[in-house]
């Protein structure tokens, strides 16, 4: 039950960071309440060990100090919790607060707010009538930015690369039948056009290997130990990921194009020349997957160069047409 | 739930602290600056008095409340100010760095956000550093969105040139811009003169644009939930079949669908609801060998009509 479990870890926290000397486990359990209902010591050592993981989730850093006795002892220390001043002034609170509000993760929105009320809570944020008449006076852009994270493997992805632990999941290549089991060190996770990629060590392959998450399939799971290997500082999840999508084009392609159509393909071409007839010739870039591209043009489209290029559409033409 | 325990109990550690500073502290003003209810305010303050301060419990926390006013009685040293825990620092830094990266975003806003950003990083020290695992690049085309910034701020109609894919045809409207906001791309949602309807224009297809004087009078319309997502197909629009090979299940992650029923060669049959079955024909000339339209027959005779007159012009 919600209310139970938050009485119980705010009694733990207050219990932990009041403490003027660490206190063993039997002196928490005899002074909270949620503690002494436990029916035995299994279910209070499950129960404060999940609880300190929770704690230490939420911030807080708990020292465990054994004692004469050999028994460990908690505390949750006064210097190595606080949080050192800090002090925004109205502007730099207001485009904070856009911020906070971008994520449409619940872990890391309530993460995000919670940050937010840590600061008003300090001091460090302006007072409301302040940041109103601020706000009233420089309007500040009308943008809202929203960053998904719909993909089931975006959490524990997110918690393996921060605490470094090898991962297993079966990922799916985007042509292949069945997924396959990947082993992997994570190194990051990038967001580039809503979609989210993770970088990381394959160990199978011992090679850098960027996958996709959305074709990640069924549950990720993290080993316990983690790992010593050295992440590296650069990732290039972007350059990788504009590669597949074929935007790091080295050659071009001429083609014509019905007059009036086509037009992300004029946005992107080196050149057009219109001709007599009502189409125009083009040159534009020609990288991976320009066939695919060129051919949901149909009949208002037709390849001139490389032939190779143009071979690849008559193909995909030829499929659709016996189709 | 789980999650909801945490995020209580986050907030009742920064409430603490909260209310030593604002003895008589208003309850509204309270929930207002923790962006919380009333209703959960007031059962946070039922949690607290139940709450021991010390060792050997005993003393409880004294928070009283006479329903419009809190009143906190114990000793300062309780509530000092916490330190962000890693979740809390990486959510604000990166959410920080990407809006600050946004083409287009306003000068001001963006000096601010990196002032405010670098103040965070100092005070979250050490813990600042897992947010280097986590990035986001939004994708926002600089002039357009300028644009439309100053009109939703002007409350100016908006002349643009348009882009639709589905058509392959550029159209020429004037439109009420309600709201402009990125998820991936950047996107201006707004009413459309052409159509009299809401709808929803990618800026990176905006082809031309032009501030107008008339002002903006869009009716008054509920604004969506995006988290849903950006296409939400009505019930009533028609289905369509689209049967893939392996090599066409990227289908399945960009069309939102209905269902995707895996095919014994490791292919899916993924039925998806669109309000113009036509635009798909574009969808049935990409997948080639990797799919086929499996319904509406109308919309798969079409497909095949425009690969033969394609292949025409190459003498087949």
């Amino acid at each position: 039950m919600a209310i139970a479990k938050a009485e119980r870890l705010m009694n733990l926290a207050l219990c932990l960071l009041g403490a003027r000397r660490p206190l063993t486990k039997h002196e928490l359990r005899a002074s909270i309440e949620a503690y002494l209902e436990a029916s035995n010591d299994d279910s209070f050592n499950r129960m404060f060990e999940r609880d300190k993981d929770d704690l230490r989730e939420l911030g807080l850093v708990i020292d465990s100090v054994e004692n004469l006795d050999g028994d460990a002892g908690y505390v949750a220390r006064r210097d190595s919790n606080s949080l050192p001043p800090i002090t925004l002034d109205a502007a730099e609170a207001t485009a904070l607060g856009l911020a906070a509000r971008v994520w449409q993760q619940a872990r890391l929105a309530g993460a995000a707010s919670g940050a937010l009320h840590k600061l008003r809570a300090a001091g460090g944020m302006p007072q409301a009538d302040e940041a109103e008449s601020y706000g009233q006076l420089h309007p500040h852009s009308s943008l809202e930015p929203y960053i998904p994270a719909r993909e089931a493997a975006f959490e524990p992805l997110m918690l393996a690369c921060r605490d470094r632990r090898v991962v297993v999941f079966d990922y799916r290549k985007s042509n292949a039948a069945r997924p396959g089991r990947r082993q992997v060190e994570p190194w990051t996770l990038e967001c580039w056009r809503g979609q989210w990629y993770l970088a990381g060590f394959d160990r199978d392959r011992q090679a850098e290997r960027v996958f996709r998450l959305s074709r990640i399939t069924g549950a990720v799971r993290s080993r316990a130990a983690a790992f010593t290997a050295v992440v590296p500082d650069q990732v290039t999840v972007r350059e990788t990921v504009e590669r597949w999508a074929g935007e790091s084009a080295s050659r071009t392609a001429r083609i014509l194009l019905r007059g009036g159509a086509g037009y992300p393909l004029r946005a992107r071409a080196t050149e057009v020349c219109p001709r007599d007839d009502g189409w125009d010739e083009l040159e534009i870039p020609y990288g991976h997957g320009l066939d695919a591209w060129l051919v949901e043009f149909g009949p208002d489209l037709v390849v001139l160069e490389p032939a190779e290029l143009r071979a690849d559409v008559v193909d995909r033409l030829r499929a659709v047409a016996k189709g | 739930m789980a999650s909801n325990a945490i995020d209580q109990t986050r907030r009742m550690l920064s409430l603490v602290t909260y209310l030593r500073d604002r003895p008589g502290a208003r309850i509204d003003d309270v929930a207002r600056a923790f962006g919380i209810t009333v209703d959960e305010l007031i059962s946070d303050l039922d949690v607290l008095p139940l709450c021991g301060t010390s060792f050997r419990g005993g003393d409880l926390l004294e928070i009283d409340t006479d329903g419009e006013r809190i009143w906190w009685r114990n000793a300062d040293d309780l509530a000092a100010p916490l330190r962000f825990a890693a979740d809390e620092a990486t959510a604000l830094l990166v959410a920080a760095r990407a809006v600050a990266t946004l083409p287009g975003l306003r000068e001001s806003d963006r000096d601010a956000l990196l002032r405010a950003t670098a103040k965070l990083e100092a005070a979250a020290g050490d813990t600042a550093g897992a947010s280097s695992r986590l990035s986001v690049t939004f994708e926002s085309e600089g002039g357009v969105f300028a644009d439309v910034d100053r009109a939703i701020a002007e409350r100016r109609r908006l002349w643009v040139r348009y882009y639709s894919p589905a058509r392959d045809e550029l159209t020429e409207r004037e439109i009420d811009p309600i709201r402009l906001f990125a998820v991936g791309h950047t996107y201006v949602e707004a009413w459309c003169r052409l159509s009299e309807a809401r709808r929803t224009f990618r800026l990176d297809r905006v082809a031309e644009i032009r501030l107008l004087d008339e002002p903006s009078d869009p009716p008054p319309v509920e604004l969506r939930d995006l988290s849903e997502g950006l296409v939400q197909p009505a019930a009533e629009d028609p289905e369509v079949v689209v049967e893939v090979a392996p090599g066409g299940r990227w289908v399945a992650e960009y069309y939102p669908h209905d269902s995707a029923e895996e095919l014994p060669d490791g292919g899916l049959r993924i039925i998806l609801r669109t309000p113009d079955p036509a635009s798909l024909r574009r969808l049935a000339l990409r997948l080639g060998a990797d799919g086929r339209i499996a319904a509406p027959p109308e919309l798969a005779d079409s497909a095949r009509d425009a690969a033969r007159q394609a292949l025409a012009a190459y003498g087949e």
